[in-house]
């Protein structure tokens, strides 16, 4: 990398910033769970207490807002659902065009698997995590993971 | 309400397996709250949007994207870097805006004539149908200009995001646009 893009990559990270992270049942639109606190520092986990019945859901969303001060031109998300490590979703989102001063959401909704395919709540509790990662092409700009409790 | 993934299944018989929908207009026209409406969500405390908005939907591998880029003055020079692979192009203007009906009749043709958006069917949401002042969706086609439109199909459809009004009348209409390419 030439010293310009250096600089250019630090800037990009230096200006992003997740705002927060929310599930939903994507029926009614009802927020299952919302964490703001700290989601902007990146390696740490962060802990969503949800309610069991929210696998009784025939559909849920995530939905990210994040800010960045510089443009970004190839911003690209991959998000993974982990259990115990091993993937069991992944989702690629290419977005293309960041503005510069800009603050955006993306939500992704899904249909759940049918009941009888579903791992009940006392299996996943604790080992279910969602793992986002944020790219500007190839240049990782952060990180986040969420461990899922169900209540 | 309808909820995106009844638009999704609606298009399956679509050829393609990702489709994008692009909600454009001035800013406080309401393309977020319409946003919201497809997805059931509560629409109280919409705020304007500095960037985008974009749900994205899945349902037996296909793949529903919806844009919703904001509409304020300093921004739109960026609404170009939205364009590519867009299905279908939802214009929202505020019918109670007339100061601003001119504005938005440039906009919108500034659009048309962009070689991205070229053949895109385009689908203008006449808002605000609750407000006493609002001009009805025959009233707003004509301040633009609408049927000067040759080049793709087009249509208008009168309706209040707030309550949700009008906006699955011209979610089927996008619907069946997509279809017949």
């Amino acid at each position: 990398m030439s010293e310009d893009s250096v600089k250019r990559a630090e800037d990009i990270l230096k200006g992003f910033q997740v705002n927060w992270i929310c599930l939903r049942d994507a029926d009614g639109g009802k927020i299952f769970w919302q964490g703001s606190d700290d989601i902007s520092y990146p390696d740490i986990e962060h802990e969503a207490h949800v309610p069991k019945n929210i696998l009784q859901c025939r559909a849920v969303s995530r939905e990210f807002s994040f800010s960045s001060k510089e443009q970004i031109e190839k911003f690209r998300l991959e998000q993974k659902v982990l259990f115990k490590g091993r993937c069991l979703e992944e989702w690629y989102f290419e977005f293309g065009f960041v503005m510069p001063e800009s603050t955006n959401t993306w939500q992704s909704i899904m249909e759940a698997a049918p009941e009888s395919q579903m791992m009940p709540a006392s299996v996943l509790n604790g080992n279910l995590v969602i793992e986002t990662k944020f790219y500007n092409d190839d240049l990782l700009i952060s990180t986040s993971k969420v461990r899922l409790f169900y209540v | 309400m309808m909820g995106l993934l009844s638009i999704l299944r609606k298009l399956r018989q679509s050829p393609e397996k990702e489709l994008r929908l692009l909600l454009l207009g001035l800013d406080n026209a309401g393309k977020t709250t319409i946003l919201k409406i497809m997805a059931s969500e509560d629409v109280t405390h919409v705020t304007p949007t500095a960037g985008f908005n974009i749900k994205s939907v899945v349902s037996d591998g296909f793949k529903l994207n919806v844009w919703d880029i904001g509409g304020q003055r300093k921004i739109r020079p960026y609404w170009k870097n939205y364009f590519e692979n867009t299905d279908v192009l939802i214009y929202v203007v505020d019918s109670s805006d007339k100061k601003r009906l001119e504005e938005t009749g440039i906009e919108l043709f500034e659009l048309l004539g962009d070689n991205k958006l070229e053949d895109v069917p385009l689908l203008v949401y006449a808002n605000k149908q609750d407000l006493p002042s609002s001009l009805t969706s025959a009233e707003i086609s004509e301040a633009l200009g609408l049927h000067s439109i040759k080049d793709r199909v087009w249509q208008i459809q009168a309706c209040t995001a707030i309550n949700g009004e009008g906006i699955k009348e011209g979610m089927e209409w996008a619907c069946k646009s997509i279809k017949k390419k």
